[in-house]
């Protein structure tokens, strides 16, 4: 569990980015959203401990600043918006999420091995694993990153706009095994711009806007609560009773 | 494993080539009943006073040239980063000329000081590009600048001092031609000890390649692990230049050359580089001394006529092709 209790952060050109407080748990699917520049990607990186920050946020009830690089990569799995197309395999890529576990100097054991295993098959990587990255389309290279992500074996996940290179097929593979992640007890935090999805799909949502914190709610909380998301946004979304529809809310106008 | 065996034979060849070729007419057989101890005072002074450092000196620079361009073009992302490029090799040798200067009489001094002047070089660049978080670019400017400096620095003393010239000149060719036991033995744990901790913290690199954020988030500290690497690149590139002079090219030639057969893991990467390199160093040195037999042409000058043309074509063909990752 995450807690972020008076955090403040500067980035860019000495803009500051306020958290009065949020609590992330293990075992849900938080959304972050808000419009470009408002603070999503920032919030992710400084609770991926890439930012100084001023306050307090805790991983576990220990500071966040108190865990060394490797410590925080155990409870804590950082995935972001861009990623390299190298040259190096699926399982290569897959082994690699084990590092905060052995680090440079250590072999991978067998329970390291079964870990990437168990990622590749969540992801469906698992007939792809010897293809380079670079043999791959947008979408799969994105898995195969995410599979890196799972093998880290983290209680917190945290993706910074994953879904911007799949097509809706793989988005919604993609939503189902952070489901199945969700149900293995892992807390996901991501950052959308696709509201519909993240009604969807998510437990709850954050709104971000102007560097700051709005609320965290749950979607059908949001759904009621029109005025913020209409200041923010400019629409609302509405819940529709539509089984015919992809998705359980409609944005409207 | 095919191209390590075919690696390790090339070197094992290009050892026992460059041990059995030299001015003095001793034969292969010679050459083996001296290092079994059976040979004649002379032919022992050959073997162990002139071939055996002479062929050490070839398989250690040619392993720490390499290896250090590897460091420095995985590092930084460029596939024409080399000890050359960032200025390690011009720091190298004005600090040389510095020490003719100083110490002109010790040529023990040399080695330690070429090796200050890499490291110096290096701690400079890296203090330049810090500003701006150690990025890939950053480290190369830094790198031609402080290139610049040295060169213009060691224009000045030459200037100053025409009596330096001499050294100079016979340093920036690079070959091993004045090897002794003492410049290697000076040099010799520097290198392994560089090597080891290369192939030790490989993994790092690896992750790194991924790019910066993603290291990160596996819990690489990438600005200590780019320190380290630059530092390691320095040292290699530093005790190399004080056994050899400034060879060039090596550092560029011999990693792109193993990026193009290899696309695994940085540690056999490494591995490739060390064996290659050494390889390849050794025959150049072989070929200088047979190539215009009785007289022998400098090792780092057949290395420039290989070196040019292998840029050129470098440049010409796309990165990705080379395996460097934008």
């Amino acid at each position: 569990m995450i807690e972020i209790r008076n955090m403040t952060t500067s980035y860019g050109r000495g803009e500051l980015f306020r958290v009065a407080g949020l609590t992330l748990k293990t075992g849900e699917i938080t959304a972050v959203i808000g419009r470009n520049g408002s603070g999503k990607s920032t919030l992710l990186k400084t609770l991926a401990g890439f930012l100084k920050y001023q306050g307090s946020i805790t991983i576990r009830g220990r500071e966040c600043r108190d865990y060394s690089a490797r410590e925080r990569a155990r409870e804590i799995a950082w995935l972001p918006q861009m990623l390299k197309t190298v040259q190096m395999d699926v399982e290569t890529l897959a082994e690699h999420g084990r590092y905060p576990h052995h680090g440079s100097t250590r072999r991978m054991g067998d329970a390291d091995r079964e870990k990437v295993k168990e990622a590749l098959r969540m992801t469906g990587m698992e007939k792809m694993a010897k293809r380079s990255l670079q043999e791959l389309s947008g979408g799969e290279r994105q898995r195969a990153y995410l599979a890196m992500v799972i093998a880290q074996d983290t209680p917190m996940i945290l993706l910074d706009e994953p879904t911007t290179y799949m097509d809706l097929v793989y988005q919604k593979t993609f939503f189902e095994i952070l489901q199945h992640l969700k149900q293995s007890g892992r807390g996901i935090v991501l950052s959308v711009h696709h509201l519909e999805q993240c009604f969807a799909f998510c437990d709850s949502i954050c709104l971000m806007d102007q560097r700051t914190l709005v609320r965290k709610a749950t979607p059908e909380e949001w759904a009621k609560d029109t005025d913020t998301l209409r200041a923010v946004f400019g629409i609302e979304m509405k819940k529709t009773e539509d089984r015919e529809l992809m998705y359980p809310y409609m944005i409207r106008r | 494993m095919r191209r390590y065996v075919t690696a390790g034979i090339v070197l094992i060849l290009a050892a026992a080539a460059a041990l059995l070729c030299g001015n003095s007419a001793i034969g292969a057989g010679d050459v083996l009943r001296t290092l079994a101890g059976n040979g004649t005072r002379a032919q022992q002074v050959i073997v162990f006073q002139v071939r055996l450092p002479r062929v050490a000196a070839a398989l250690l620079s040619g392993a720490a040239l390499s290896v250090s361009g590897y460091l420095l073009q995985n590092n930084l992302n460029n596939a024409v980063a080399s000890p050359g490029l960032l200025g390690i090799n011009n720091g190298a040798g004005l600090f040389v000329l510095i020490s003719a200067l100083v110490f002109p009489y010790q040529a023990g001094m040399k080695c330690v000081i070429a090796f200050a002047g890499a490291l110096a070089v290096t701690l400079l660049v890296s203090l330049l590009s810090s500003g701006t978080g150690l990025s890939k670019t950053s480290v190369i400017l830094s790198g031609v600048a402080v290139s610049a400096v040295c060169v213009a620095a060691a224009d000045v003393i030459i200037s100053v001092r025409p009596e330096t010239v001499a050294d100079k000149t016979a340093f920036q060719l690079g070959g091993f031609g004045d090897v002794s036991l003492t410049t290697v033995s000076i040099a010799a744990p520097v290198i392994v000890t560089m090597l080891a901790l290369a192939f030790v913290l490989a993994g790092g690199m690896d992750l790194m390649a991924l790019g910066d954020e993603v290291a990160q988030g596996l819990g690489v500290r990438v600005r200590m692990y780019r320190l380290i690497y630059l530092l390691c690149a320095s040292l290699l590139a530093g005790a190399a230049v004080s056994m050899s002079g400034m060879i060039g090219f090596v550092g560029l030639m011999v990693p792109n050359l193993v990026r193009m057969v290899h696309h695994g893991k940085s540690r056999g990467g490494i591995a490739l580089c060390m064996m290659v390199g050494s390889a390849f160093l050794l025959l150049c040195d072989t070929l200088a001394r047979v190539i215009v037999f009785p007289y022998e042409l400098p090792c780092g000058l057949l290395l420039s006529a290989l070196g040019a043309p292998f840029l050129i074509w470098m440049l010409v063909r796309k990165r990705k092709r080379l395996g460097v990752n934008d």
